[in-house]
């Protein structure tokens, strides 16, 4: 069957990972969906088959595929267009153009909703000299080399970076009998969360090396093996403290970057700081119609966040696209001291809203302080910039032009 | 200067460096042997040698701690083939050669010793066409490079292959000239002096320039620093694609008869009575009347194979950043910083356009021991930063790639093309570096006329010109990627998201004439990892399309060639040893 | 004498906790010392891990149905690499039950490849 062609659809949902899954499922209770999807629906959760997904949403902890397969199943049985295999090419208005292996589609829309996802950092973008053989891979598609395609990566290998995705595929490395010399991680603190140290290092004695960076790659064709350095305060390589280590894998967990190329080309406002789109607490972009849901936003911890995104975003497409939203667009949320950035970063201020922040560095026993209209406070034994701080704030707060968010002790 | 006074010259050098050098010189060739304590010793004493006034070539065999050996690997005893002329090299050179001696009739074998063209010095140029404005008066490089340059439009016209005279800019600024002079009278020379004499250069070698003023610069390309005093600007000078020329030159010459042997190693150069009769290769012997070396940083080795050698080749590296696409923009044409005096570390190299629309910095330069030493050091990344942003000071940072290529210099730092005086039937193109992808089709010409003089050369008739352009979905119109779509749904699935390649480019790649059979040729051909994930998104797609397509288990396929497999084996594989 | 170190993951707190001559010090409340207790006792995981599928290339992910004791993994994964899924699966069909009595489940559904 040829399917490509022109076509209208009430809302188009670009991506079908968990948010866009969401934002579909919601949406669709509104008007007509067609969900766009590159790969296969549930972006990476399938390549995510660890379990930890979904405590708050199910009350358990599911793998990623299971709890993507929950998704896809609803999907599925609401009538949505999902359009797999099919890569958006161009975004002009509410004009869409995508190709797959059914042709070209010419798709005008109401409203989008943007659930992208992330990618992740490469080694070119840290900057790690050296030579550039076959054995370095990003933490995610060594993940998905492993889980998915049925190969393995390496044999002898060297982590760097102590996020969720490296402390992860440390421990799945070693369970495919890899051996995981060590985790090296440039910050003071592991970047993951603390079930994760323990339950992927601590469970299989895998060094995690902190206030260390990869400073070369050896190796022509196969790699050879890397220098490890500690650093210094300012994160430079202290001289004398180079280490090789012979090894033919390097994986590379240094962060994800929202990916929005395709924002930007609808125009977009982008924070410079979440390098996501600027989008208030009902996930509405700069870009009247266009929504926006999941790690295309900012880099979330837990999947669940990004699925109660994903519905927000999705609700509020399928009003636009009906007629029964009301754009407005009030005030503006300061990132206050200890906060790296706070989404949503405006308000309509018109009802409760989550807010989600990630603090600057780690504190013990600070207050969260909301400043609007009023002050509200709430404390906290502990903060740390792996891990986001969701709090929730009632409107009679945020009537104001300008809301600030500190965490201090 | 006589071979004598020559010799006496470097001798009385060579005598304060080390005592143990011997010297010797026949037809204007140094012969270098001996010992020193260090490589640096070593090198010292060839660019010395190569300064010299008339010497023509400089073999170092001066051993010194440490040096690499050169071991020849095992040679095939069969006949495998036999042609008129064989070229060892499928760099650009060799293929520009291949491509025009296609236009005869006459056997032509292409031998290389990687898994596909363009793998050596080729293919990390800076993709640069340069109109010869930058060389030396005089020199060899000089001339082929302005004759080069004014081939270049109608054979990437023929051959499909993109070229853009994107224009270059040498900017002056305010920090142009290290000479200790007061500044008003460095600010005269920078704004006065020195464009003209650019000019008249130039006029001299029938290069357009004119003159820019700082104010028209500045609106030019407002992004240039406030800093700029004045710029010349170049109009033709142009831009390309290293490796698809290159391919595109071997296919086409392939489809006018050439034959091509990759994975194919030449470890002996077979002579008898001073005269050529074949070469020895790792898959067997391959007769021929004429041996072409154009094996870029081996030529030497060839040469010495041949015992035909009058050049040592002493690698010299360049690295490079490439920025992300985004900012693709941020200059209008490429540009340089004129910086006065040249010193060794800095060698021209500039910000430049590309073809695929990146922005590039550098190349820096450095001499290194290892001829395969292509990483990119710290240093090297801070330099290169330090080199250009004086001229961009508030470009983005947004480094998506780097690395490094190495150039196959002669300690005489020129061009040697000719045929060996002393090896009947084996001719000389080596210490082709920078501009010598400029270079190319005129060096291809210039090789046969060389050859014009010893055999008869009769012009086929059927020479086609034209290469078929491969297809690259991103560039074509929707109607027109609709149709391709229509025809064969492997062009509607993308597999590259950030370069947007499809599959069927893919497919077309690995079933090319000169087929991709690793990831890191079909990344040259279409551009699947070259975007800012850097493969890490189609890298596993692309792999298994390629094991699909060749038949290769999907654990065993190359990144780049024989010992670079990209996996260890399948999952569990080590589990199973335990 | 023994001593024994563990970071407790019930919050984001994450106490460091020593354990000596029986006695739990360093856990700054109660769920501390019950996490503590049962790692020393018996811990135990759920196994995630993939298995081969007959025929194809790609991996099908698979998980233990109850938690399996920490030693006995590396035993179950080489157990595990023997076995070939036959497709189709769905989701909680059970594809293997190891020597130690705990069952093996896929945690996706999958169709044989059309292609």
């Amino acid at each position: 069957m040829f399917a490509g062609g022109k076509m209208k659809a009430g809302i188009v949902v670009i991506g079908g990972g968990p948010a866009g899954l969401a934002a579909s499922l919601k949406a669709s209770e509104y008007t007509d969906v067609m969900l766009l999807e590159r790969d296969e629906l549930g972006g990476i959760l399938q390549q995510c088959i660890h379990d930890g997904f979904g405590n708050f949403i199910f009350g358990k902890m599911l793998t990623g595929p299971e709890y993507a397969e929950h998704f896809i199943e609803r999907a599925r049985d609401a009538g949505i267009d999902i359009r797999v295999g099919t890569t958006v090419l161009q975004v002009e208005g509410k004009k869409i153009v995508a190709s797959g292996s059914d042709g070209i589609l010419e798709i005008e829309t109401k409203a989008i909703v943007l659930a992208m996802g992330c990618r992740e950092r490469s080694r070119c973008q840290i900057l790690i000299p050296g030579t550039r053989p076959a054995g370095i891979y990003t933490a995610g598609t060594a993940q998905r080399l492993i889980n998915v395609e049925g190969v393995m990566p390496g044999r002898k290998v060297v982590i760097l970076g102590s996020g969720d995705v490296g402390l992860m595929m440390a421990r799945r490395l070693t369970l495919e009998g890899a051996e995981v010399e060590g985790v090296y991680e440039i910050m003071p603190k592991p970047g993951g969360l603390i079930r994760n140290v323990v339950q992927c290092l601590h469970d299989y004695n895998i060094p995690l090396h902190l206030c260390h960076t990869v400073v070369d790659i050896k190796g022509k064709k196969r790699l050879e093996g890397v220098v490890v350095a500690k650093v210094n305060e300012a994160m430079k390589p202290i001289k004398g403290t180079e280490r090789f280590i012979p090894c033919d894998c390097l994986i590379l967990a240094v962060g994800l970057i929202p990916e929005n190329e395709l924002s930007r080309q609808i125009g977009v406002a982008i924070d410079s700081r979440t390098q996501g789109p600027i989008v208030d607490e009902r996930m509405e972009t700069s870009v009247e119609g266009v929504f926006a849901c999941g790690n295309v936003v900012h880099v979330h911890d837990l999947v669940d966040d990004v699925t109660i995104a994903g519905e927000i975003a999705g609700e509020n497409a399928g009003k636009y696209a009906i007629g029964e939203f009301e754009r407005i667009r009030k005030g503006k949320v300061i990132a206050g001291e200890n906060v790296r950035y706070v989404v949503p970063q405006i308000l309509r201020g018109m009802e409760d809203v989550t807010s989600y922040l990630r603090v600057e560095k780690e504190m013990e026993n600070v207050k969260l302080i909301v400043s609007g209209k009023k002050t509200f406070e709430k404390k906290y034994r502990i903060v740390r910039p792996a891990e986001m701080v969701k709090v929730k704030v009632n409107a009679d707060i945020l009537t104001s032009n300008e809301v600030r968010i500190d965490v201090k002790s | 200067m006589n071979d004598k006074k020559i010799r006496k010259r470097i001798e009385k050098i060579a005598k304060k460096i080390s005592k143990d050098i011997m010297v010797r010189v026949e037809n204007r060739v140094v012969y270098l042997e001996g010992r020193t304590n260090s490589w640096e010793d070593y090198l010292k004493l060839g660019i010395l040698a190569g300064k010299i006034k008339d010497v023509k070539g400089v073999v170092n065999n001066i051993d010194y701690p440490g040096k690499k050996k050169m071991i020849r690997k095992q040679g095939g005893k069969e006949k495998v083939g036999e042609a008129d002329v064989v070229i060892i090299g499928a760099g650009v050179v060799g293929c520009a050669i291949a491509r025009e001696l296609s236009k005869y009739e006459i056997n032509v074998i292409i031998i290389e010793k990687a898994e596909d063209v363009a793998c050596g010095v080729t293919k990390a140029n800076n993709a640069m066409v340069h109109t010869g404005i930058g060389e030396k008066m005089g020199t060899l490089k000089q001339r082929l490079c302005v004759e080069g340059h004014k081939m270049y439009e109608r054979l990437c016209e023929e051959l499909n292959v993109p070229y853009e005279k994107c224009g270059m800019w040498i900017v002056l600024t305010k920090d142009s000239l290290k000479f200790k002079i007061p500044s008003f009278l460095a600010n005269f020379i920078a704004k006065r002096i020195i464009p003209f004499i650019i000019l008249r250069r130039g006029k001299k070698l029938g290069i357009p320039m004119k003159v820019v003023k700082r104010k028209e610069l500045l609106k030019e390309e407002p992004n240039v620093t406030k800093d700029a005093l004045v710029a010349v600007y170049s109009p033709t000078y142009g831009i390309t694609s290293p490796y698809l020329l290159t391919i595109a030159l071997a296919e086409n010459a392939i489809e006018n008869g050439a034959k091509i042997m990759l994975n194919t190693e030449v470890v002996d150069v077979m002579v008898k009575d001073s005269r050529i009769k074949g070469v020895v290769t790792t898959k067997g012997i391959i007769e021929a009347k004429y041996v072409i070396n154009a094996a870029g940083l081996y030529a030497d080795e060839i040469a010495e194979m041949a015992g035909a050698r009058e050049y040592t080749i002493h690698p010299k590296k360049g690295a490079t950043l490439i920025f992300d696409k985004e900012y693709g923009n941020y200059i209008n044409h490429s540009m340089s910083l004129l910086r006065l005096p040249r010193t060794e570390h800095y060698k021209g190299g500039g910000v430049m356009l590309t073809v695929d629309g990146n922005i590039q910095w550098g190349p820096t330069i450095s001499e290194v021991e290892d001829k395969e030493d292509t990483s990119v050091t710290a240093d090297e990344i801070e330099e290169i930063f330090s080199m250009f942003s004086p001229l961009l000071p508030h470009f983005p940072r947004a480094v998506i790639a780097y690395f490094s290529g190495v150039r196959a210099a002669t300690f005489t730092e020129d061009f040697f093309i000719e045929a060996s005086e002393k090896v009947k039937g084996f001719i000389h193109v080596a210490g082709i570096q920078s501009p010598g992808l400029t270079a190319a089709p005129a060096i291809a010409k210039m090789v046969v006329n060389i050859l014009e003089k010893e055999i008869p050369l009769e012009k086929k008739t059927n020479f086609n010109p034209y290469r078929k352009k491969p297809v690259v979905f991103r560039e074509l119109s929707i109607e027109e990627k609709k149709k391709m779509i229509e025809k064969n749904p492997a062009y509607g699935k993308i597999v590259c998201r950030c370069e947007h390649v499809t599959e069927g480019e893919i497919i077309d790649a690995i079933h090319g004439k000169i087929p991709a059979l690793n990831i890191d040729a079909i990344k040259r051909r279409t551009r699947a990892g070259m975007g800012r994930c850097h493969g890490s998104f189609c890298l596993p797609k692309v792999a298994k399309i390629l094991s699909r397509e060749a038949g290769i288990p999907l654990e065993k396929v190359l990144k780049d060639g024989e010992g670079s497999r990209l996996f260890i084996g399948k999952a569990k594989c080590l589990l199973e040893e335990k | 004498m023994s001593k024994a170190e563990f970071i407790c993951i019930h919050c984001p707190v994450g106490c460091k906790i020593i354990v000596e001559n029986e006695e739990i010090m360093g856990n700054e409340c109660k769920r501390g010392e019950e996490y503590v207790i049962q790692e020393m006792k018996n811990a135990k995981r759920i196994l995630t891990t993939t298995v081969f599928i007959e025929g194809e290339q790609r991996m099908l992910p698979v998980k233990s149905d109850g938690e399996i004791p920490k030693e006995l993994i590396k035993d179950c994964m080489r157990e595990l690499a023997k076995v070939k899924a036959r497709l189709p699966v769905k989701r909680g069909d059970v594809i293997y039950k190891t020597s130690t009595g705990i069952n093996i489940i896929a945690t996706r559904s999958m169709e044989k490849k059309q292609e």
